[in-house]
């Protein structure tokens, strides 16, 4: 039975990291709303500041511009404002094709990277940039830092908070935490350095860079490190001073360890933050203290007697509460972080919390059995019983270590909710004729009731007003034929259409019909991508 | 499921409004250097409407051109420079009538007219390409039908939506 259960829980835990490594999803919070010059834009003259608008407030860490020779010079000199960075270009830019390469990172600690491209006089080749591929090394460091960080957590932490204040019985069990704690510190420290090395988008060699660290410390997670580490040592130091001071250290540690998970992420950084981030720290703490429960629990009653009675009688009182509060807090995240439930199918992050909640289900069974079988014959003395439990437990604790990693993937699925902010953003695409140009916009964009606008150019940038415009929608790969709309030319020069409704998302094909006079008609053509 | 039906009812109803039957010329061949009879074929109005005002643009290198007057339709030719001087048997020709207006009559959508023009094709018009007239049908109420696309390099009239009506030139018949 043992032997079974022990063996697929280890599959379960296989099966969970490969997952975990199957995730390609980059995406992060902030998106890029708009470029000056557009993507793709063709300038006459050099331009004087090139800008960047996102979705979020954002800091850059790294902005290149690539110029046409594929030399790459870094940009120092930029300003802030709210969303837009405004960078000065340098001054001696040739005619060609130049590509701005930009990190940032957004607001709950997570870098987002991209690049616009940009023409002076005429398009030329584009320079070759190096960039979207995901740098695999760099991502498992950070998952296993993250998996072992969390272990120290829970496991220390939340280990040491048990033997002081619930189970006194299994102080056996401090060299385990101890271990696990300084684990987690180390880990930390770790974490911080591949925070920066994917902040920075530096390979896993450059890990001895001052920089790389600076740049992981800048970021949001810099804050949990810190406080993170700031537990650790409060619990490394503590357990040596037994009694009052012991307790209210392991207690600040716990508090501090959970809050410091509060002060970064995706779920902390969600609106509203006064509901969110009091819901991380609850969920922490419940955790830690659950979780933290077991190896206690596990050594006590492998001490037997009345130790371990008393403290599986005080387990079993207070972990129910302890995961009905966990419960509500974990679900109150999931549903403002997922927001609809077809997004746990159609999204990673949807998936991940899927694997979570099943690997959660397996636990609670577990959870259930011990409770209601084992521990009633353990606390009424079957010594049988208390070393089955004790199994048990061990395996619990092999499941908590699976959702553990399967949670540390999060660090790199957007949720839901931001993946929704970032599809009700518009989406603008720039066209360029020899006889006209026009920068078409569709507000949202994704499926649905959509405003579309254009601003239409003559090639040399002087105004064009033509007689007549039409847009029309096709998606040929859903097999939809042809849309047509006619637009209005609006008091303040752009041309608009209402009553589009984009029925599906995927790439559509937007043209542009610009009757430039009676005889002369232009088709503007260009492929967007709607979000769902 | 319903989303893709909706989609698909969707696309039918706004999608539909393409026609189908283009201006056409009658000849479809004719040799650079000579006379051509561009009889223009109107299969049609604007989506129900009867065509009030047909327009032809006259290409470059087309000179010589004397509209088939018709009953019931106003003629107008305007007259304009050439991009360069022709040579008409002889005479150097360096402006003409650019574009022919049929107006002030009504062919119902229900029926069907030729438009005829008598038009000289210069030598300077290469062989082997097709040359384009670029066709607009007015109807009431603003509507309009242009044939006025012309094949990019690379693409035939078929890619086209509205193409314009055109002639395949040949080589300049021997013995002129």
């Amino acid at each position: 039975m043992r032997e079974h259960l022990g063996r697929s829980c280890i599959r379960v835990f296989l099966t969970g990291i490969l997952w975990c490594c199957l995730i390609v999803a980059a995406m992060a919070h902030a998106a890029l709303t708009g470029a000056v010059p557009a993507d793709g834009a063709v300038v006459e003259t050099p331009p004087k500041s090139l800008s960047l608008s996102f979705s979020e407030p954002v800091s850059p860490l790294v902005l290149r511009l690539i110029l046409p020779d594929g030399q790459a010079r870094t940009l120092g000199t930029f300003v802030l404002r709210d969303r837009v960075l405004e960078i000065a270009p340098p001054d001696d830019l040739g005619a060609g094709t130049h590509v701005l390469v930009w990190r940032v990172v957004s607001e709950d600690g997570h870098p987002v990277a991209g690049s616009t491209v940009f023409s002076i006089g005429a398009p030329g080749n584009v320079p070759p940039v190096a960039e979207g591929s995901v740098d695999w090394p760099v991502r498992i460091a950070l998952w296993v830092a993250r998996v072992v960080s969390y272990a120290g957590l829970f496991f220390g932490i939340g280990g040491l908070f048990a033997v002081r204040w619930l189970i006194p019985g299994g102080a056996d069990g401090l060299r385990v935490i101890r271990a696990a704690t300084l684990l987690g510190a180390v880990a930390t420290i770790l974490s911080l350095g591949f925070q920066g090395l994917d902040a920075l988008g530096a390979p896993l060699s450059a890990l001895a860079d001052r920089a790389v660290w600076q740049a992981g410390l800048a970021t949001r997670f810099g804050l949990t490190v810190m406080a993170l580490l700031a537990a650790f040592c409060l619990a490394f130091v503590a357990p040596s001073r037994a009694g009052f001071a012991g307790r209210a250290a392991s207690l600040v540690s716990l508090v501090v360890g959970s809050g410091a998970l509060a002060l970064s992420g995706h779920a902390s950084s969600a609106a509203p933050q006064w509901l969110m981030q009091p819901a991380v720290l609850v969920h922490a703490i419940t955790i830690e203290v659950w979780i933290g429960a077991l190896l206690p629990l596990a050594y006590a009653l492998r001490r037997g007697g009345d130790a371990g009675r008393q403290a599986l009688g005080r387990f079993s009182r207070l972990i129910p509460v302890c995961v009905a509060v966990l419960t509500v807090a974990g679900l109150l995240l999931a549903v403002v972080q997922v927001q609809q439930f077809g997004a746990l199918f159609s999204t990673a992050y949807g998936n991940v919390l899927l694997v979570k909640l099943a690997l959660l289900a397996v636990l609670f069974a577990l959870v259930a059995l011990n409770r209601w079988v084992f521990t009633r014959s353990a606390v009424r003395g079957d010594r049988g019983a208390a070393r089955r439990l004790g199994r048990a437990i061990i395996v619990e604790t092999m499941i908590v270590l699976a959702i553990f990693a399967v949670a540390a993937a999060w660090r790199f699925t957007p949720p839901p909710r931001a993946l929704a902010l970032v599809a009700a953003q518009p989406v603008s695409t720039h066209i360029h004729s020899d006889k006209a140009m026009a920068e078409i916009t569709l507000t949202p964009g994704r499926s649905g009731p959509v405003q579309v606008s254009a601003v239409i150019l003559s090639p040399d940038f002087t105004p064009l007003t033509p007689k007549d415009v039409t847009f029309v929608f096709s998606n040929p790969e859903a097999g939809i034929e042809p849309m047509r709309r006619r637009a209005v030319l609006q008091a303040d020069g752009t041309w608009r259409a209402v009553d589009v409704v984009i029925p599906l998302a995927g790439q559509w094909r937007v043209r542009l019909d610009v009757l430039i006079s009676d005889f002369e008609l232009v088709r503007l053509q260009e492929t967007v991508e709607i979000a769902p | 499921m319903l989303k893709r039906m909706l989609a698909t009812v969707a696309a039918l109803a706004i999608g539909s409004g393409t026609a189908f039957a283009h201006v056409s010329l009658q000849l479809k061949e004719a040799p650079v250097g000579s006379t051509y009879r561009a009889i223009f074929q109107v299969p049609h109005g604007c989506e129900g409407k009867p065509t009030n005002v047909v327009r032809v643009q006259i290409p470059e290198g087309v000179i010589a051109v004397k509209p088939q007057p018709k009953a019931g339709w106003t003629l107008e030719k305007i007259k304009g420079a050439y991009a360069k001087s022709y040579d008409y048997h002889g005479t150097p020709t360096s402006e003409g009538v650019k574009e022919i207006v049929w107006s002030g009559g009504s062919l119902g959508d229900d029926e069907y007219d030729e438009f005829v023009l008598r038009v000289y094709l210069t030598k300077d018009l290469k062989a082997g390409e097709t040359l384009h007239f670029p066709v607009v049908q007015e109807c009431p109420d603003g509507m309009a039908e242009r044939w006025i696309e012309i094949p990019a390099e690379g693409q035939s009239a078929d890619d086209l939506e509205l193409p314009a009506p055109g002639v395949k030139l040949l080589e300049a018949a021997g013995g002129h």
